[in-house]
């Protein structure tokens, strides 16, 4: 999880920004296209639909108009029995009759069941039989109307069972006395003939049309046995509530289009079902190729975007890689970047401050350099004059005594303190030439002093030819002399080591048997930033500050003192690789 | 770059696995009767027919041409086996000389649907059948109206092949629905073998020995067609029978039979054909015996009997 408050890199914000813009357009499109792809579809499926039932139902009352035209025809004919025979209208309906293979037989009974005319020869059933049949009460008294019946097995003549469809209407004949009356026009079709104008008609895979009567029974279904035998299931029920039209419904889970028209001449209504996800089959098709090419375009949209993103991060990446690498202090990595314009002036501009700095900063450790040689040579030449004109001082004081042997000890001893005080400019000695300018030194000093104080000098093997800065311990024994010893009723002593400290150190200690210093004294004088004492002069103060100059602030002086005792004074300095002395100095 | 990849390769099995979904889409299906003719047998396989448009199965009719033949049928399943079928669907003319050959069958993964019959002490993948002990119960119910109360009743029963367990039950539940009206015996009881000339000689012989014989049941279509030669021209035997042979319409129309049992052998085809689909796609048929009707003259054109009776619409 991303810590909160942390921003998004540049990357990460182009790469969601982008691909979420087009990915929203993508859907978006494809939504609209879906939208507008199934409402086409959808209203093409339902056109189609109608247009199927249509027709069926146009066949269908063609067939029945067809009927009715017999049936007018053979109602013509019953009443021109006066100019006719029975056989001969028999003969002349059994013409029609036999070139029909769709229609059973055609009979015409009186009211009361005796057959009058039959195109069939084989035997009735008995009157009481024929009167009891539906299509034979529905139709008798009711001069005019004619009727159609559902599908039933056709129970005029014994041992014969065809499926048949019943057209019955009552009629007016001339009877044998030459006199109008009542009579009942039968035609039976068969009823596969009737069904095959249906059964052939598919409303998408498994969609079907099927017929139902006024009171909502089913006369014609594809799937009569299996909705006898329970294994089907329709919907009259949403039918009877929609008399005509088209509709939507879930019937048994699942979605219908339901067409219902009314079959002329027969009372029936055509009822067409079609299944929704039949028709919309295309539909799922175009929706499973929409969704992987919308995955696909997404898929690169991603892709791209990433692309887009790191061609345009990347070179911000790598700049922002510069930076830490120069805020790190390496200024060596090569300044320019590529990318876009922007960022590349932007590498320009960045390239250009590196170099600034970069020369600022060369400025700066020159000036550095400069000043810490100023300050060296400052230091160097404040100890030069005091130093000389009370060495001198003392020489001419020897001299007026007579000390010949004396001013040439000192004279002496002031000659090579000078020459390794010069060291022919260099900055670095040996510790045993900068022990060499102590000894000098403290030779002069006990001169001066006419023997007020010994001393005694130990270094450690192996640290003669160590580098150090010169002129660091004469201000400390100058300092022990003038504070701590010349005080000192007593012989004083200063004693001077040189030994290693781990880690990687060296040690010249300075100790004196001198004075001392009370705390608040060494306290003040520990304070290497604060004002020394002006009787401690500048002397511990500059070393100290050289040493951490040269070194770091690792090193430096370390004072310890106590009041009558005496004062100790450790210069510590890094242990550095051995030189080379000049020419004529020994270590 | 690593995260993308793996959402990609996810992706791509998403759609991999779309595509990749393994159904029977044309499951190939023997369906296996115990003869090729037979009005019953054949609106079995018409019902059958029905259940292919709604299945998209591929149906094959396989059967000997005689119902008692059950070597025939034994080779007729073995054929189906090697020719590989998906699903076998089986009326068994022999309850045990059957069961090898099914275990057999059922080793091979094929699976196995029994329709109107079963084996004994196997287990199939599924039965439909009809409630044959309902019917013999029936049967012996309507003769019972045939006759006054406590008028004796001497009946013949003949059924068709005596090792099927439907013919099994058939005949237990009739002769003890008929043993538990007080006067009444079972004359005689024999079977046919599905032949109209073994079932007429049965009957003659049966009438000639038992003159006292007032009811016979003849349990299957072409047993009925020999009873009804075989009692032709006599009078005071009531006859029911177990089909609906247009043959036997006719009888019932005449009054040569009292009564017809008929079973509805579209569904029996129908359903056998959607129970295999179902087992083949993992799921479990629906358990529910096939409708039948006992039928009388009365009662043959009601419309609730007529859809049954003439189940051949054209």
């Amino acid at each position: 999880m991303r810590r909160r408050g942390r921003p998004y890199s540049i990357k990460t914000i182009l790469s969601v920004v982008i691909a979420s813009v087009s990915i929203l357009f993508t859907v978006l499109a494809s939504t609209i296209l879906y939208v507008q792809f199934t409402t086409t579809i959808r209203a093409n499926a339902t056109a189609a639909t109608r247009e199927i039932v249509r027709q069926i139902n146009a066949n269908l009352n063609y067939y029945t108009s067809d009927i009715l035209s017999i049936a007018t025809y053979a109602r013509d004919l019953a009443k021109q029995t006066d100019l006719l025979s029975h056989p001969q209208i028999e003969e002349r309906l059994n013409s029609i009759v036999s070139s029909r293979q769709d229609i059973v037989c055609l009979l015409l009974f009186k009211t009361d069941g005796t057959l009058l005319l039959s195109t069939h020869d084989a035997p009735m059933r008995t009157t009481a039989e024929i009167v009891k049949q539906q299509w034979f009460e529905r139709a008798l008294g009711k001069e005019g109307n004619f009727y159609f019946t559902g599908p039933h097995v056709q129970q005029l003549f014994p041992s014969s069972y065809p499926w048949v469809i019943t057209y019955s209407q009552q009629i007016t004949y001339r009877n044998d006395e030459g006199e109008l009356d009542r009579a009942l026009l039968v035609i039976d079709m068969n009823f596969w003939a009737v069904s095959e104008l249906v059964q052939t008609a598919r409303l998408g895979k498994s969609g079907y049309v099927y017929f139902i009567d006024n009171d909502g029974k089913i006369v014609y279904h594809p799937y009569q046995q299996l909705i006898n035998s329970n294994l089907f299931n329709e919907d009259i029920e949403s039918v009877q509530e929609h008399i005509f039209g088209t509709f939507h419904t879930t019937f048994e889970a699942r979605e219908r289009l339901v067409i219902v028209d009314t079959v002329n001449n027969a009372r029936w209504r055509i009822v067409g079902v079609a299944f929704i996800d039949e028709l919309m089959a295309g539909l799922q098709k175009y929706t499973a190729i929409m969704l992987v090419v919308v995955l696909f375009i997404i898929i690169i949209t991603i892709l791209v975007a990433r692309s887009i993103a790191t061609y345009i991060s990347g070179p911000i990446r790598a700049l922002e890689r510069l930076m830490n690498s120069v805020e790190s202090g390496d200024f060596s990595a090569p300044p320019l970047v590529g990318g876009s314009q922007e960022v590349a002036a932007l590498s320009e501009t960045f390239a250009v401050m590196v170099r600034r700095i970069r020369a600022l900063m060369d400025d700066i450790v020159t000036s550095q350099e400069a000043k810490r040689k100023f300050e060296l040579d400052a230091l160097q030449a404040k100890i030069n004059p005091h130093f000389l004109y009370n060495t001198l001082d003392s020489v001419v004081w020897l001299a007026e005594q007579g000390d010949r042997e004396g001013v040439i000890r000192m004279v002496t001893s002031l000659a090579k303190l000078f020459r390794i005080s010069i060291s022919k400019g260099r900055d670095i000695i040996t510790i045993a030439e900068e022990l060499e300018h102590v000894r000098n030194y403290l030779i002069i000093q006990q001169i001066r002093y006419q023997d007020k104080f010994n001393f005694s000098i130990e270094m450690e093997a192996g640290t003669e030819a160590l580098a150090t800065i010169k002129l660091i311990a004469q201000p400390i024994v100058e300092n022990a002399i003038y504070h701590g010893i010349k005080y000192l009723q007593e012989m004083g002593r200063i004693t001077i080591r040189v030994y290693r400290r781990k880690p990687g150190a060296v040690v010249i200690e300075v100790k004196d048997n001198g004075v001392g210093m009370s705390e608040a004294q060494l306290t003040q004088i520990l304070d290497f930033t604060a004002m020394q004492p002006k009787r401690m002069g500048f002397g511990v103060r500059n070393v100290h500050q050289r040493i951490q100059l040269y070194w770091g602030s690792d090193f430096g002086l370390e004072i310890s003192s106590e009041l009558d005792e005496g004062t100790l004074v450790r210069l510590i300095i890094p242990e550095q690789p051995s030189i080379e002395p000049p020419k004529g100095v020994t270590t | 770059m690593k995260r993308l990849s793996l959402l990609l390769i996810a992706l791509a099995l998403l759609l991999s696995g779309c595509t990749s979904k393994e159904t029977i889409s044309n499951p190939r299906i023997a369906v296996i009767t115990m003869m090729q003719g037979g009005e019953f047998w054949g609106a079995l396989k018409n019902g059958a027919r029905g259940a292919r448009s709604a299945t998209a199965a591929v149906l094959e009719f396989l059967a000997p041409i005689n119902e008692a033949d059950y070597e025939g049928q034994i080779r007729t399943v073995q054929q189906a086996i090697d020719q590989g079928f998906d699903a076998i669907i089986l009326s068994p003319s022999h309850a045990i000389r059957l069961k090898d050959v099914v275990a057999k069958a059922r080793a091979k993964g094929i699976t196995v649907v029994l329709a109107d019959t079963a084996l004994s002490e196997l287990e199939a993948d599924f039965l439909i059948t009809a409630d044959y002990a309902q019917i013999g119960a029936s049967m012996a119910e309507h003769a019972f109206t045939l006759f006054e109360e406590g008028e004796a009743i001497n009946a013949l029963i003949i059924g068709s092949l005596p090792d099927t367990t439907t013919m099994v039950t058939l005949v237990e539940s009739l002769s003890h629905s008929l043993m538990g009206r007080p006067n009444t015996r079972i004359a005689h009881s024999a079977f046919s073998y599905s032949n109209e000339t073994m079932a007429a000689d049965i009957t003659s012989s049966a009438c000639e020995a038992d003159a006292s014989i007032n009811v016979v049941f003849a349990l299957e279509e072409y047993t009925a067609g020999g009873v009804a030669q075989a009692i032709a021209g006599t009078s005071g035997i009531h006859f029911i029978a177990l089909g609906n042979t247009r043959y036997e319409i006719q009888l019932l129309e005449e009054g040569v039979i009292d009564a017809l049992v008929v079973v509805n052998a579209f569904n029996l085809g129908y359903r056998s054909v959607l129970a295999a689909v179902d087992l083949l796609g993992s799921k479990k048929p629906a358990q529910q015996p096939v409708d039948w009707a006992l039928v009388t003259k009365d009662s043959m054109f009601t419309e609730e009997h007529q859809r049954l009776v003439f189940q051949t619409i054209r």
